[in-house]
C-alpha cells in the first residue's frame, strides 16, 4: 500500500538537468523521500589506462578526468610523480604552476556558477559566466598554448615561461573580473528570486559535513576551514597571503558565496604571484643538463624535454600527493615497480567525495530543489567517474 | 575568514528587484562578448599548440616523438629507407609533447586548429603530407586584446 | 453574383474579420513571431551575445521563428504508445484556440469588436480560465511523469494567479463603474489612465499575467532543468508548436487587455480618428507590445521560483494587494464620486 503513495522519478541520463548520470528520486507529492544518484555513465577507466602508459604520457590523461579543472589535476599527478622521482622544481616553475592553478580555479568556479545559474533558470548567469571565462582561458592559452588541456606542468618544472606582456594582460583581466563580480551580485547572487531558491536549501550542517566527508568549497560552506593549501601547503602557497573562505550556513547559497569568495582570493593570489615571481630556470637542472645545449631553455621561452622523458623510470616505491583542486581535495596515489609504467595509479577526485552530499542534502527537500542543490555542489560527473 | 554579504541586507525585498532590473537594462547597451566564429576566426597567437608540421629535411628519425605521444597519433612510417613520423589527426590531442621532445626541432606547431575533414583518410597524414604546411583557412581574423572594462576586446588584424 | 456578394459580405463582416485577421489569428501570429524574436534578441543583448541572426541577416534574424515553424511542420508527430490518443492530439488544439478566443471580446475602437457585450471585461477573463483544464488534460494524456507533474504545477499555478487577477480587475470595474471594455476605455479619456488611477491593481494584474503566461520568474510548469519542458514533454511537430504558441497567444491577448484596462486603450486618440478601427487598433497594439516586451524582459533578469513559493506569493502577497486595490478603488469612487 505504502509503495503506491510514492512516485519514483528517474531523472536522466537523457534529461536537461541531470548531467551524465541518473538521479533516482522517490517522491511523496513534492517532497523527496529518498534520493539515489546513479553514477558511472562516463567511466573511462583512467586509472587502468594509466597502467599502460609511461609516466609523462599520463599527464594529458589525468587532465581528462576533469576538463574544467585540468591544471590542478595535472599538478596533483606531477607532485606525486616528483616525490617518486625525488626531484624538485625550481622556484620560478613553482610560481608558474600556482599561477596557472589559480587562473584555472577562477574559470572552473565560473563554470560551476554558470551551470548553477542555468539550473535554477537564470540563463543570464550562464552566459555571463561562460563569457567571462574567456579572458582567463585566453590568459592560460597565452601561457601554455592550449585553452583547456594545458599539459603544462611536467616533472621538474613547467613547459613554458611567462610570455611578454602577460603581467599587464593578467592585471587587466583581474580588475575586469572584480568589476564583473559586482554585476553578478546584482543580477544573480543577491537577486531576491535566487535568495528565495537557495537560502536554507540543501543544508549540510557542520557535523554532517565532516562525517560524510564532503570536501572543498562545499565543506567550507558548512563552517569547516579545511583547505589543503593551508593544512598541507604545497609549492609556494606558504609564501602567499590568502585566507580560507568559510561560511556557516551550509546551504546552497553559502556554497555559491564561498565560490565567489574563492574567486576573490584567487585574484589576490595571482596579483601576489605576478608581483614577486623570481627569475630563474623553469626546469630542474637535472633534466636541463640532459637537453642538447643548442636547444636549451635559456635561448627560448619554452623548455625542451630531455629524451629521458619518453621512458622515465622512477625507483621502486609509492607516493601520494594532495592538492586543493577547485572542487576540493584531490588525492593521487602512485605505485612504481621500477619500470616505465606505474604499477598502480589511484585518483580520488573531489567530485566523487562530494557525491554523497546529494543523498544527504536533498532528503526532505522539494523536487525543484534538485537542480538548485546539484548546481550548488558543483558536481562534475566525469570527474567522479574518472 | 568570512566574506561580507555585499549589501545583502539592503538588497532583500524591493531594492533587490530594482538592482537586478537596472543591471539588466544597463547591459542592453553594453558591447557584446561574442565573436561570430565561422565567419571570423580568432587569432590564436604565436604560442598556440595547433596542427603540426614536420620538417623532413632535418628529421633524424630518432623516434622520440612517436615514443612520447600519449595517444599513439604519431607513428614512424617508412619512406624509402628511413622512417619518419606520420600523424593521425583523429587521435592527436595537441599536447605538443612531440614538439618539445624533438632534439633537432624538426616538428613545429602552427596557430591553426581547424582540422575538419570530409573523409577519415584525410586525417591520416603520411610523412610527405605531414611536411606540408597545415591548411589555414582564409577568413578574416580578430585578435583578442585584454581590456579592463570589457575583459576581451577583439580587433581585426 | 448575388451569392458572391453575399459571401463577400459575410467574409468581410466584423464577426469573421476580427477573429481571423485583425486583431485575431493573423495579427496574433505576426505579433507572436515578433515577440518571440524580440524575447530572444533582448535576452541575448542582456547576455552580451547576438541571438538569432542568420535567417535574413539584414533584419537581425526576424524570420527565425518562421524557419523554426517550417521545421516543426515537417517534423514527425510522435504519439507515445501509452498515451490517450484523442486527448493527446485534441487538447493542444483546444488550448491554442481557447487562448486566442478572448480576442473577440476585446474592442479596438468604439465600434470595432466581434462580440459586443456589456460584460466584456469579465468575458475575456472567463474565457482564459478554461485553458488550464486543457493543460491538465494535456499532461495527463501524455502518460509521462514529467508531463504529469508539469501540468499539475500549472493547475496549482492557476490557484495562485486566478483570484488576485479577478479581484484586481474587480477593483478596476469598481473604479470605472462598468464591465464593458468600450466604456472602460471611454472612462480613461480624461487622461487619468488606470495605471495612475489604481497602481496597486495594475501591479497585481501584471504579476498575475506573468504567472498566467508562464513567463519568468514563474516558469515553474515548464522548468527545463527539473521537468524537461513540463506538460509538453512528449509533444513533437506542429502540435508542440500549438502548445508553445498558446502561452504566447495568451500573453498577446492579456497584454491587449492590460493596454485597454490600465493604459488607456486607444486614448489619447479622439473622436474623428477613432472612426476607422485601424488607427486606434494600432495604438492598442503598440501599448500591448510594450507590455509584452516588459514581460519577456523578465527572462533575462530572474531565475525561476519554486512552486510553493509561487503559491505563497499568490496568496500572501498578490491576494492581499488585490484586496487592497479594491479598497483603494472604493476610496477613489468615494472621493472623486464617479
Amino acid at each position: 500500500m505504502s509503495e503506491e503513495q510514492t512516485l519514483e522519478l528517474l531523472i536522466g541520463p537523457q534529461h536537461p538537468g541531470s548531467g551524465h548520470m541518473r538521479l533516482v528520486a522517490e517522491m511523496d507529492g513534492d517532497v523527496i523521500l529518498n534520493f539515489e544518484p546513479n553514477i558511472g555513465y562516463v567511466h573511462r577507466a583512467v586509472e587502468k589506462i594509466a597502467e599502460t602508459k609511461t609516466y609523462v604520457q599520463i599527464i594529458p590523461l589525468v587532465e581528462r578526468t576533469s576538463l574544467p579543472d585540468t591544471a590542478n589535476h595535472n599538478l596533483g599527478y606531477v607532485l606525486a610523480l616528483e616525490r617518486l622521482l625525488g626531484i624538485d622544481a625550481p622556484l620560478r616553475a613553482q610560481y608558474l604552476r600556482i599561477l596557472l592553478a589559480e587562473i584555472n580555479r577562477i574559470h572552473s568556479h565560473l563554470y560551476g556558477m554558470g551551470i548553477h545559474g542555468n539550473m535554477i533558470g537564470s540563463t543570464t548567469m550562464l552566459m555571463w559566466a561562460f563569457g567571462d571565462r574567456e579572458p582567463f582561458i585566453e590568459l592560460a592559452q597565452r601561457l601554455t598554448g592550449a585553452r583547456l588541456s594545458y599539459s603544462y606542468i611536467i616533472p621538474g618544472g613547467v613547459r613554458r615561461d611567462l610570455p611578454q606582456d602577460f603581467r599587464n594582460d593578467a592585471l587587466k583581466a583581474l580588475s575586469y573580473m572584480e568589476r564583473r563580480l559586482k554585476d553578478y551580485d546584482r543580477i544573480f547572487v543577491h537577486n531576491p528570486v535566487t535568495l528565495a531558491r537557495l537560502k536554507g536549501v540543501g543544508v549540510i550542517n557542520r557535523i554532517d559535513a565532516a562525517r560524510i566527508g564532503v570536501v572543498g568549497p562545499n565543506l567550507r560552506a558548512s563552517g569547516i576551514a579545511y583547505d589543503v593549501r593551508k593544512i598541507e601547503p604545497y609549492c609556494i602557497y606558504p609564501d602567499l597571503d590568502f585566507e580560507v573562505v568559510v561560511r556557516d550556513e551550509g546551504d546552497a547559497h553559502a556554497r555559491l558565496l564561498v565560490r565567489i569568495g574563492e574567486i576573490e582570493q584567487s585574484i589576490s593570489m595571482i596579483r601576489q604571484i605576478l608581483g614577486k615571481i623570481p627569475d630563474g630556470s623553469i626546469l630542474a637542472d637535472r633534466y636541463l643538463d640532459l637537453v642538447p645545449s643548442r636547444t636549451r631553455f635559456e635561448k627560448r621561452s619554452s623548455v625542451k624535454f630531455p629524451a629521458l622523458f619518453s621512458g622515465l623510470k622512477p625507483s621502486k616505491g609509492e607516493a601520494v600527493s594532495r592538492v586543493e583542486a577547485s572542487r576540493g581535495e584531490l588525492f593521487h596515489y602512485l605505485v612504481s615497480d621500477g619500470s616505465t609504467h606505474p604499477y598502480r595509479f589511484r585518483i580520488v577526485t573531489p567530485s566523487f567525495k562530494n557525491l554523497i552530499a546529494f543523498k544527504h542534502a536533498l532528503l526532505g527537500q522539494k523536487l525543484a530543489d534538485i537542480p538548485a542543490v546539484y548546481g550548488s555542489l558543483d558536481y562534475f560527473p566525469p570527474e567522479a567517474d574518472r | 575568514m568570512k566574506p561580507k554579504d555585499r549589501r545583502a541586507g539592503k538588497l532583500l525585498g524591493l531594492t533587490g528587484h530594482m538592482q537586478a532590473i537596472r543591471s539588466g537594462i544597463e547591459h542592453i547597451f553594453k558591447p557584446r562578448m561574442t565573436v561570430l566564429y565561422p565567419e571570423v576566426l580568432q587569432d590564436l597567437g604565436p604560442n598556440y599548440r595547433g596542427m603540426l608540421k614536420l620538417r623532413i629535411d632535418i628529421c633524424i628519425s630518432c623516434t622520440l616523438c612517436a615514443r612520447i605521444c600519449p595517444s599513439n597519433a604519431l607513428k614512424m612510417v617508412k619512406v624509402d629507407v628511413r622512417k619518419y613520423p606520420g600523424i593521425t589527426y583523429q587521435r592527436c590531442i595537441f599536447c605538443g609533447f612531440c614538439v618539445d621532445i624533438c632534439p633537432v626541432d624538426a616538428l613545429e606547431m602552427s596557430g591553426s586548429h581547424d582540422a575538419a575533414c570530409y573523409t577519415l583518410g584525410e586525417q591520416v597524414l603520411k610523412p610527405e603530407d605531414f611536411s606540408k604546411d597545415p591548411v589555414i583557412e582564409d577568413k578574416p581574423r580578430v585578435k583578442p586584446l585584454f581590456d579592463e572594462k570589457r575583459g576581451l576586446r577583439y580587433e581585426s588584424c | 453574383m448575388n451569392v458572391v456578394e453575399q459571401l463577400l459580405q459575410i467574409l468581410l463582416s466584423p464577426t469573421i474579420i476580427i477573429p481571423l485577421i485583425f486583431p485575431g489569428l493573423l495579427t496574433t501570429f505576426l505579433v507572436i513571431i515578433f515577440i518571440a524574436w524580440f524575447e530572444r534578441k533582448l535576452t541575448a543583448k542582456v547576455q552580451l551575445r547576438y541571438g538569432p541572426l542568420y535567417v535574413l541577416k539584414s533584419l537581425g534574424g526576424l524570420p527565425q521563428l518562421v524557419a523554426d515553424l517550417l521545421k516543426f511542420l515537417f517534423t514527425e508527430i510522435i504519439i507515445p504508445k501509452g498515451s490517450d490518443k484523442k486527448a493527446f492530439i485534441l487538447s493542444p488544439i483546444f488550448l491554442f484556440t481557447l487562448s486566442m478566443l478572448p480576442v473577440v471580446a476585446i474592442p479596438l475602437s468604439n465600434s470595432y469588436a466581434a462580440f459586443f457585450s456589456d460584460l466584456s471585461l469579465l468575458l475575456v477573463l472567463a474565457l482564459l480560465t478554461i485553458t488550464p483544464i486543457f493543460m491538465l488534460l494535456l499532461g495527463w494524456s501524455s502518460n509521462n511523469k514529467f508531463s504529469f507533474i508539469g501540468s499539475l504545477r500549472d493547475g496549482y499555478l492557476m490557484m495562485a494567479y486566478e483570484i488576485p487577477m479577478f479581484v484586481s480587475i474587480l477593483a478596476m470595474a469598481v473604479a470605472y463603474d462598468t464591465l464593458d471594455l468600450v466604456q472602460v476605455v471611454g472612462r480613461q479619456s480624461s487622461g487619468l489612465w488606470g495605471i495612475a488611477l489604481n497602481p496597486l491593481a495594475a501591479i497585481t494584474f501584471f504579476v498575475a499575467m506573468l504567472m498566467t503566461t508562464a513567463r519568468f520568474p514563474f516558469d515553474v510548469a515548464e522548468a527545463e532543468s527539473e521537468l524537461v519542458i513540463g506538460p509538453y514533454t512528449e509533444y513533437s511537430g506542429i502540435i508542440f508548436v500549438l502548445c508553445l504558441g498558446a502561452s504566447y497567444a495568451k500573453l498577446s491577448v492579456l497584454s491587449l487587455f492590460f493596454a485597454e484596462v490600465f493604459l488607456g486603450g486607444w486614448n489619447p486618440l479622439i473622436w474623428p480618428l477613432t472612426l476607422n478601427p485601424i488607427l486606434p487598433g494600432v495604438a492598442v497594439f503598440v501599448k500591448g507590445l510594450l507590455v509584452m516586451g516588459l514581460c519577456v524582459f523578465m527572462r533575462s533578469i530572474y531565475p525561476r521560483f519554486r512552486i510553493d513559493q509561487v503559491l505563497k506569493l499568490g496568496w500572501h502577497t498578490l491576494f492581499v494587494l488585490s484586496v487592497a486595490s479594491v479598497a483603494l478603488s472604493l476610496g477613489i469612487v468615494w472621493v472623486l464620486g464617479f
